[in-house]
């Protein structure tokens, strides 16, 4: 299975980490924004960044991409130590999308080819394709400003792109794209990730981590507080949570069964103590509300990640 | 450096291609130019019209010699020779008040343009009146002053028994102008001087400030759009800082030269009265090269400080509101242009040209009104240069610091402790 491949590469020591941070630690005055970050990232994987709003994972990409520098640390990519040069491998969506206004869309695309140590002429012509690519070739001589939003979005992508990065670091790509845009950027990912891209995500948003990436890590205040194999992770937890969908009373009080409870008025999704038994909260379930479902799942990482999350706040 | 170079590129093609500094540079001229011709345009047309005036003395004598005095044209240039007299008069010697009033109707009726009373008594009490419609024309009010006093003087002058010919030679009127010696030799004179001095004095001063004010405003774009996070993940931010400055630095040069160049294409062609004007005005080559000077070293010290003031600010509006720290200088170096200008040696004008940030406007006035000390020119360079440099790595950390600060401006404190942040 490709599982147990990546597992097997991820532990060879000869194999380059994409990124890997060793003990990064930021402080603006008293305020600890990274704390002994410690990570890495394989080559060739999608991995995760999650954490609330705050959590540091902004502060922790902008060092990773040299807008900022740690105070202490060591910082690697692609198997070498940080340097500038190495930035001319890297893509960076940051969450907060900027675009010259007033320049024409192929001249910006250029410009920031050109910055990322792409010819004038190569710039131009991967801008026009791409520009084809998401139908947007009949916009290449309009001003940003006379664009519309989700077309600045595809500029956006295009100016991160242009230089086939080897590392694509994005910061909340999916916020605020129509869905016609994030399916088609999903499609550029994945067909990046095969063409042996490393891709790094970042986000609150749970569900598309679910489904696109192989490890995460999971930081809080600065912390990584989970980090590893997505599958290992959820393994780890078991099948611990309960999906319950009910008629009428709620179908318990405080049971000393159930750890947290998540209650949406006619479905709850709650999750057992360690060592509770399944079938006697049915059974308790049953004898004072109706029940049309019943199931025991593996907990979704939104729930690993408020779980996670919540004994700090 | 390669970055910076992009940058560089970026800002000054974006500038240069853009709707308003074409059209700035083109209207600039165009209205400085209208400045200067208009007003020799419209004397001109008014030249051309004759005003019919009736001259009332009882002395026949007395209204002849104003009259020959109004239409004989002055002994002025060919031009001015040309020029078709301007007064059509006519004579009258009833000196009565119902006269007086007739004339007043018939200046209200459009019969005349307007009258000059000149009766005995009037004349007896070296008092002249002049009536008419309209009495603000200050040109014409003198003329009349000068042909009446002329008329008046020659003829006391006659009676005391000089002859016509001592007369005209006494009157002889007496061309004054002052001469700017420089190096022994003979330049331009006191008035072309002040002239050049003053117009390249506001031209800097405007390039300094809109210049200055174009990096801040260009520096606050970045940051609310949001582009910075982009740039700074290829560019460092002293090079981003580095490239911005140099580049609009350059639109700002660019345009002043095709000012300066227009200017002097302006004044080599006769272009009718304006040329008579002009004629003596020559921009001196000193002049260029200080002014090229002065404009790049004003505008690297204070659009640094521009700089540091858009990294700390979000909006416009917030930029109108800090801006003073660096407009009051260059005010206070305008106010203080004028007196260094007429005492161009005095202890006020060398001490207040060696102070940063008034030398780019006072040391240019100073090298305008009469060249100082190399010495002087050459420490005060320095010494710009040095606070420029210091000033620099100032605003560089509060850029790289402000830049990616959204949100409150700082207060004083906090702005002490991104001073000592290390990156």
């Amino acid at each position: 299975m490709v599982g147990s491949v990546c597992s097997f590469l991820t532990n060879h020591p000869k194999m380059p980490a994409a990124v890997e941070l060793r003990g990064i630690h930021k402080t603006y005055d008293n305020f600890i924004a990274v704390d002994h970050l410690s990570l890495k990232i394989r080559e060739g994987s999608v991995y995760g960044l999650l954490g609330p709003n705050g959590a540091g994972k902004t502060s922790t990409i902008r060092m990773m991409i040299g807008i900022t520098m740690p105070d202490d640390g060591e910082l690697w990519l692609f198997g070498e130590k940080f340097h500038r040069e190495q930035l001319q491998r890297i893509g960076y969506l940051p969450e907060e999308r900027g675009l010259y206004k007033r320049m024409k869309v192929l001249d910006h695309v250029v410009f920031l080819g050109r910055l990322h140590g792409l010819s004038a002429a190569e710039s131009r012509k991967r801008g026009l394709d791409w520009c084809e690519r998401l139908q947007i070739d009949g916009w290449v001589h309009k001003k940003v400003e006379e664009l519309s939003k989700g077309m600045q979005q595809k500029v956006q992508f295009i100016a991160t792109l242009l230089h086939d990065p080897d590392l694509l670091i994005l910061d909340e790509p999916f916020s605020g794209l129509d869905p016609a845009n994030v399916v088609m950027l999903k499609d550029i990912m994945i067909e990046l990730k095969k063409a042996g891209k490393t891709i790094l995500f970042s986000t609150h948003r749970m569900d598309q981590v679910e489904r696109l990436c192989e490890s995460i890590c999971l930081i809080d205040h600065g912390r990584s507080v989970l980090e590893g194999d997505l599958k290992r992770i959820k393994a780890r937890y078991g099948k611990n949570t309960i999906h319950m969908q009910y008629e009428g009373e709620a179908p318990f009080d405080h049971s000393e069964l159930i750890e947290s409870v998540n209650d949406y008025g006619n479905y709850v999704e709650l999750r057992l103590r360690p060592g509770a038994d399944a079938q006697q909260l049915l059974r308790m379930a049953c004898e004072r509300s109706r029940i049309s479902r019943f199931e025991l799942v593996e907990p979704s990482l939104e729930e690993i990640f408020i779980d996670t999350v919540k004994p700090h706040a | 450096m390669h970055n910076s170079w992009l940058v560089i590129q970026r800002e000054y093609l974006e500038r240069i291609r853009s709707k308003a500094f074409i059209i700035m540079t083109l209207l600039m001229p165009v209205f400085m130019g209208s400045t200067i011709l208009i007003p020799a345009f419209l004397s001109d047309m008014k030249s051309g019209v004759t005003r019919h005036i009736v001259l009332v003395a009882s002395n026949a004598e007395i209204a002849e010699a104003v009259q020959k005095e109004l239409t004989t044209p002055p002994a002025g240039n060919a031009e001015q020779r040309k020029a078709a007299p301007r007064y059509r008069v006519e004579m009258d010697s009833n000196t009565s008040e119902a006269e007086r009033d007739k004339l007043r109707r018939d200046i209200s009726d459009g019969k005349i343009d307007g009258f000059l009373w000149l009766s005995d008594s009037n004349l007896a009490n070296r008092k002249v009146v002049y009536s008419a419609k309209d009495v603000t024309d200050f040109s014409e009010n003198i003329e009349l002053r000068n042909a009446v006093h002329s008329a008046v003087v020659k003829r006391q002058l006659g009676q005391k028994g000089m002859s016509e010919a001592d007369v005209e030679s006494v009157l002889e009127p007496i061309d004054f102008d002052s001469v700017r010696i420089e190096k022994g030799r003979e330049g331009a004179s006191g008035v072309a001087v002040f002239l050049v001095s003053f117009t390249m004095v506001m031209l800097l001063y405007v390039n300094v400030l809109v210049y200055g004010f174009a990096v801040m405003r260009s520096i606050i774009e970045e940051k609310t759009s949001r582009i910075m996070e982009v740039l700074l993940s290829s560019v460092t931010a002293k090079q981003l800082l580095a490239g911005k400055i140099i580049g609009v630095g350059a639109v700002g040069l660019t345009q002043a030269l095709i000012w300066l160049a227009i200017a002097g294409a302006l004044s080599i062609p006769r272009l009718g009265a304006a040329h008579s004007m002009l004629s003596n005005v020559r921009i001196p080559t000193v002049g260029i090269i200080a002014f090229a000077v002065f404009f790049l070293l004003g505008y690297f010290l204070y659009s640094t400080m521009y700089a540091a003031l858009g990294a700390m600010v979000n909006s416009d509006q917030e930029a109108q509101q800090v801006q003073w720290p660096a407009m009051l200088p260059i005010i206070f170096s305008i106010v203080l242009s004028t007196p260094v200008l007429q005492h161009p040696n005095s202890a006020l004008a060398f001490w207040t040209s060696m102070v940063p940030f008034f030398a780019p406007i006072l040391m240019f006035v100073r090298i305008m009104a009469e060249t100082p000390p190399l010495w002087q020119i050459a420490l005060c360079i320095v010494l710009m240069l040095v606070t420029t440099w210091g000033l620099l790595g100032l605003s560089s950390r509060i850029y790289r610091v402000g830049i990616l600060m959204y949100g409150k401006r700082p207060t004083l404190p906090e702005l002490r402790r991104w001073l000592r942040y290390s990156g």
